[in-house]
């Protein structure tokens, strides 16, 4: 359904996209992981033709992006990360806009309206004036609009950003049930939305790709980017042998404190099992003076470091 | 043409729920009412050849107010970004747009016709060049629209957009007032042919020359395709 090839963006000197590609199937949720300035946002525009490609190529629904932007935008529902909402107008009238030009009969019209505002909860406010609107509630209606017409393909960025968890929660659920017969490609930043919802994740990194994953190997990714760091006063050769033998460590790496010729900070890889940390402790306590342990959340750049140490060959990438 | 007309018609529900349109309408309804009062009541003339003459100067300063949102507030709000991905094509964008803000043009121009009541019931004028006059008016407004239009598409800030289309309107005006300066007359013909002012002037005198209404109509579908241009090329 969608199919990017070779897709560059330069503004200038900044390589904003560089040489992405992909394809996203109907049926299918492609989740599009990276950190802010990545360049997810600037893919999507690109997709969505509301920006172009400096090179290569994106085609929607079999439609050239360059060439037949209008045919293949019949194709999209696209929600951008600020929900592009004209204040002046209330919630109904701005979605029958949205349907019109969708070309939605005036037979479904209504029909459709009651549809989307279902699916994203917005009949309590569906004759309000869109500048009175709380931010969820913009968020959502920034979704309906993406849903309307009923679009092959959908493209959300950031698509919970600014909802309390609640909305969250039924918000990934519009997307789960939107996906299994649609193809659906979603930006985020935050590493749960897409293991919970995603078939696969793209890890998107300064404008390049740097895998597609499943999101078990995304899983186990961030397990291996946790960390455990400790400090100990201790006999550095005993003190390694002892951490390594915890269960569930993968890896040490030792440092000295800057001053104390004694003291070490121990870096710990370990596995995802939650009782590591009391592992580790006990271990330590037995034998020395236990300073500090701290448990390092796994973090989006931990577990790009993991991508970009294992190296671009791993999973089917490009 | 149903996605034009979807467009047009948010152009005017936009346009009737914010305060600018109605303060438009009213300044330039209120003003030309001042206007003809006192160049028919003064005069004692049954004619709006007076009035039709404020009442361009009136559209050169309302106008702007009435474009400069066309695209302006799209960049600002964000919504071009759902405006410009929907199936639309440039055209269709500019020419609703367009449209919308020529019928705030016609609301205006119908509006005015209340004058023509006084004048009819305690004078005899001479239709023909009411007619005229209000053709020209309407060209004029078109001409004057189209280029804020253009402006409006070039800048995200309204008020430059606004400050912009002043400007060019004022120069495009005035510009007829060089021909005092020239002595080739190439040169004259030139100002003389690119003034609003001028052709506006034998529209109220009630002479509808052909190259007068090409030359607004020439204006209008140059800065709209300039528009279509643009937005094409910003993508």
């Amino acid at each position: 359904m969608i199919e990017v090839q070779h897709l560059t963006k330069r503004y200038g000197r900044v390589q904003a996209v560089d040489d992405v590609s992909f394809r996203v199937e109907r049926g299918e949720i492609l989740g599009f992981l990276g950190p802010n300035g990545a360049g997810k946002t600037t893919t999507l525009r690109m997709i969505a033709g509301f920006i172009a490609a400096t090179s290569g190529r994106v085609m929607v629904a079999g439609h050239d992006m360059a060439t037949q932007r209008v045919e293949a935008a019949r194709r999209i529902g696209y929600a951008p990360e600020r929900p592009p909402l004209y204040d002046m107008l209330d919630v109904g009238a701005y979605l029958r806009f949205v349907a019109r030009v969708k070309g939605v009969p005036r037979a479904a019209m209504a029909a459709e309206l009651e549809r989307v505002s279902a699916a994203c909860r917005l009949e309590a406010v569906f004759h309000q004036d869109i500048y009175k609107l709380s931010k969820g509630y913009r968020q959502r209606l920034g979704l309906a609009q993406a849903l309307l017409g009923d679009p092959d393909v959908l493209l959300l960025d950031e698509p919970t950003a600014g909802l309390d968890p609640g909305q969250i929660h039924e918000t990934r659920e519009v997307i789960r049930r939107f996906g299994t017969e649609h193809a659906v490609l979603l930006s985020t930043h935050i590493l749960a939305e897409v293991t919970l919802i995603c078939g696969r994740v793209a890890i998107i990194d300064h404008g390049r790709l740097l895998t597609i994953d499943s999101p078990m190997g995304l899983q186990r990714a961030v397990e291996q980017s946790n960390r455990v760091t400790v400090q100990v006063r201790a006999p550095a050769p005993a003190l390694c042998e002892t951490l390594s033998s915890v269960d569930g460590v993968r890896r040490v790496d030792l440092r000295t404190v800057s001053g104390d010729d004694g003291l070490f900070t121990v870096d710990c890889q370990v596995d995802g099992r939650k009782d590591v940390e009391a592992a580790i402790a006990r271990a330590v306590a037995v034998r020395w003076d236990l300073h500090r342990l701290e448990r390092q959340q796994p973090t989006l750049e931990n577990v790009f470091l993991q991508y970009v140490t294992a190296g671009p060959a791993r999973g089917a990438a490009r | 043409m149903s996605g034009m007309l979807a467009v047009y018609r948010k152009e005017l529900a936009t346009y009737f729920r914010s305060p600018i349109a109605y303060y438009v309408v009213s300044v330039f309804l209120l003003g030309t009412g001042y206007f003809f009062s006192y160049n028919v009541v003064l005069t004692g003339e049954t004619t709006m050849t007076g009035t039709f003459q404020n009442m361009g100067l009136l559209l050169l300063t309302l106008t702007p107010l009435i474009s400069m949102r066309l695209l302006s507030a799209e960049y600002s709000a964000g919504t071009a970004e759902l405006l410009l991905t929907l199936p639309l094509s440039p055209w269709q964008i500019v020419l609703g747009k367009y449209l919308g803000a020529v019928t705030i043009l016609m609301a205006i121009a119908a509006g005015t016709l209340v004058d023509l009541v006084p004048l009819y019931l305690f004078g005899t004028p001479e239709t023909l060049t009411i007619v005229a006059g209000y053709l020209g008016f309407v060209l004029l407004g078109m001409a004057c629209l189209a280029v804020g239009q253009l402006c409006s598409t070039l800048t995200h800030n309204q008020i430059v957009a606004a400050l912009l289309t002043a400007s060019v309107l004022l120069g495009f005006w005035f510009v007829g007032h060089l021909q005092g300066f020239q002595t080739s007359p190439t040169l004259r013909g030139l100002v003389g042919y690119l003034s609003f002012g001028l052709h506006f002037v034998d529209f109220i005198r009630g002479l509808v020359r052909s190259e007068a209404v090409a030359f607004y109509l020439i204006v209008s579908a140059v800065a709209l395709t300039l528009s279509e241009g643009y937005l094409q090329w910003r993508r």
